[in-house]
């Protein structure tokens, strides 16, 4: 609700609050409009004239030979050794997994204890459950990378089967997608978002529904689920654009040859910085058309992704989000 | 007669009690994978944590439990940890100083609007770059060479900068893209539009100035929320890694190297992984006297 009311907008003084505040959050929308613009506009420009200073506001000759080259990966000699698709899948694959396991398992649990179990298990599980949360991410970063490396084991030193020579059965899980997938499978994050809104559904709709003979899993999928849409379409949302983000996980275990985007963004600016700005003379030994331009398409091309989620949850966002469920 | 509802009464009490059976198998069948991943990717690797932390732990040959050795050696005899310790508090402190009241004052600021003009602004708001590639181009911005800073402060006849290179200016170069890109948060809107109306009402009945409204009712009722937002800012920034490792990689001069980068260099480059783990997990005990610091002064609801 507006606080200056109609009454007020008759005063001079009041008007210009107004104004000023108008302003004020016009230019926030143009700032935040404008790195968009710059990537998009430096994306089309050629490398000749990324380089040329004071910088152009926009492109004098429009070349899309920044994006066109990125999915031959023969030109693009040491700064990415695959054609911009690979990574593109990588993405796909990790965001895809981890969404469709997250969700629903946490959604499951989060009903299991907002409605199913009894008060005695409720208070004990779901201490069990948000533990981790309460303790920086950051702790589990070694450890789980050892452990990842002969799961379930964080050293070299597996333990015989007792009154065997065989070793206990283990995997090595770094280097592939499920390095990152698995730790991502469950977010308690999420759980109390989904328990925060299961917890003010009314008992009465489930229990009317259990005396019509409906089964448990039933009454999730064909009750909860379609009252529960603004909340989905929150977390699907928060989830997408929270891994389809994570750098520093995937840096650590994954090989080139599985990294997603937001890795070989890392190394791309990191050799293109590196070679072509500050030695240009060896990044003339380098692919020609290379430069800024490549890397800002490679920042839009991944930004899309994340605006069509955006606009596709839109409308469920802005409903959802005014659930008090989020604290 | 009496026969009839005593079978009734059994037959419903039977019935109960199946319910009552399949509910609870229900229940932990719907659990069982949440708790599979949680054992295992959660507290198992915490729990790890903190046997490595007590390790000089080698990969290859068996680890050797060296008690607390790691603690003294990187409180007292590590001169990275102060450096590392005394940036990332700088950048939190300065983060959180300069740009968390930001999102609040916007989206309070931004109910003033019509409607349709809230609708308009809130999606190009949340045009949304995402991170990596947000990160990228301000790196591309600070270019001392060819960025638009240095070209706007040339065109102005203004002395260019090194920005990034230059080892006063890298942390303010951290927090900068913080303080220009101003907006709203939703979690702020939100809990704005749930506020009752009747509240502003009754107060401009009774002679209520717009800060006065802003002041007694709306930020009171943001309270809650903003304390939970100011706890998972600390957690988030005192764990910075992305922002400073993409820009600069810890910054000339270790200007703006930070705990986890710290962490994730003597991790994985120089495989000293019973120190990383216990630098990890001193971080942990700063954040947490920060948090408990936090709660003491900042109460959740100020009736209380």
């Amino acid at each position: 609700m507006p606080l200056i009311n109609e009454v007020g907008k008759k005063y001079w003084k009041v008007r210009m609050l107004l104004v000023v505040i108008t302003v004020f959050l016009w230019i926030g929308v143009g700032l935040h409009l404008f790195p968009v613009y710059w990537a998009f506009m430096t994306s089309i420009k050629t490398r000749y004239e990324t380089y040329s200073f004071p910088p152009t506001w926009w492109p004098h000759k429009i070349t899309f030979a920044s994006y066109t080259i990125l999915f031959k990966a023969s030109s693009l000699y040491k700064i990415m050794n695959y054609p911009l698709l690979t990574y593109l899948k990588n993405t796909l694959i990790i965001v895809g997994a981890i969404m469709a396991i997250q969700i629903p398992v946490c959604a499951l649990v989060a009903y299991a204890l907002s409605k199913l179990h009894t008060p005695k298990w409720n208070r004990i599980l779901f201490l069990y459950l948000v533990g981790p949360m309460l303790v920086p991410g950051v702790i589990s970063l070694i450890p789980l990378f050892l452990l990842l490396l002969h799961f379930p084991f964080p050293t070299k030193h597996i333990p015989t089967l007792p009154f065997t020579n065989i070793f206990f059965p283990h995997i090595k899980i770094i280097n592939t997608y499920w390095a990152v997938i698995l730790p991502g499978c469950y977010s308690a994050f999420n759980v109390l978002l989904f328990k925060g809104f299961f917890d003010r559904i009314p008992d009465e709709l489930i229990n009317a529904a259990r005396l019509d003979g409906a089964s448990e899993l039933g009454i999730f999928l064909r009750i909860i689920l379609p009252i529960s849409k603004p909340i989905f379409a929150v977390i699907t949302y928060f989830t997408f654009s929270g891994t389809f983000n994570t750098f520093m996980w995937p840096f650590i275990v994954l090989k080139e040859k599985t990294w997603p985007l937001a890795v070989i963004m890392y190394k791309m600016q990191h050799t293109i910085f590196q070679y072509y700005t500050e030695n240009p003379e060896i990044g003339g030994s380098m692919a020609r058309e290379v430069g800024p331009n490549t890397l800002m398409a490679v920042s839009i091309i991944q930004s899309i992704p994340v605006f069509i989620m955006f606009i596709i949850f839109r409308e469920q966002l802005m409903k959802g989000i005014k659930l008090r469920g989020f604290k | 007669m009496q026969r009839k509802e005593f079978n009734q009464l059994k037959k419903s009490v039977i019935s109960d009690i199946r319910q009552q059976k399949h509910r609870k198998r229900a229940a932990w069948l719907f659990s069982l994978i949440a708790l599979i991943f949680v054992t295992l990717f959660g507290w198992y690797p915490l729990i790890t944590a903190f046997i490595v932390a007590f390790q000089e732990f080698h990969l290859i040959r068996p680890s050797v439990f060296v008690g607390l050795e790691h603690f003294r050696l990187l409180l007292f005899f590590d001169w990275m940890v102060p450096l590392v310790f005394r940036n990332t508090l700088l950048y939190s402190g300065l983060s959180i100083g300069l740009t968390f009241l930001l999102p609040i004052i916007v989206s309070i600021l931004l109910m003033e609007m019509r409607k349709n003009v809230i609708r308009v602004m809130m999606i190009l708001w949340f045009i949304p770059m995402a991170s990596m590639a947000g990160i990228i181009l301000w790196k591309w911005f600070y270019s001392p060479e060819y960025g638009l800073f240095n070209g706007i402060l040339s065109r102005l006849g203004f002395p260019m900068l090194q920005w990034l290179r230059d080892p006063r200016l890298t942390m303010f170069c951290l927090v900068l893209p913080g303080i220009i890109m101003y907006g709203p948060g939703l979690i702020y809107i939100a809990t704005i539009q749930s506020i009752p109306d009747e509240l502003y009402e009754a107060a401009e009945l009774e002679g209520a100035r717009f800060w006065q409204k802003i002041w007694y009712i709306t930020l009171p009722r943001l309270r809650p929320i903003i304390a939970v937002m100011l706890i998972l800012g600390i957690v988030s920034r005192m764990q910075t890694f992305d922002l400073p490792f993409v820009m600069t990689g810890g910054g000339p001069n270790n200007a703006v190297m930070m705990v986890v980068i710290y962490i994730y260099q003597l991790a994985f480059s120089e495989f000293k992984y019973g120190r990383g783990t216990a630098l990890s997990i001193l971080l942990f005990a700063v954040t947490m006297a920060l948090i408990i610091l936090q709660r003491k002064y900042f109460k959740e609801n100020i009736d209380r």
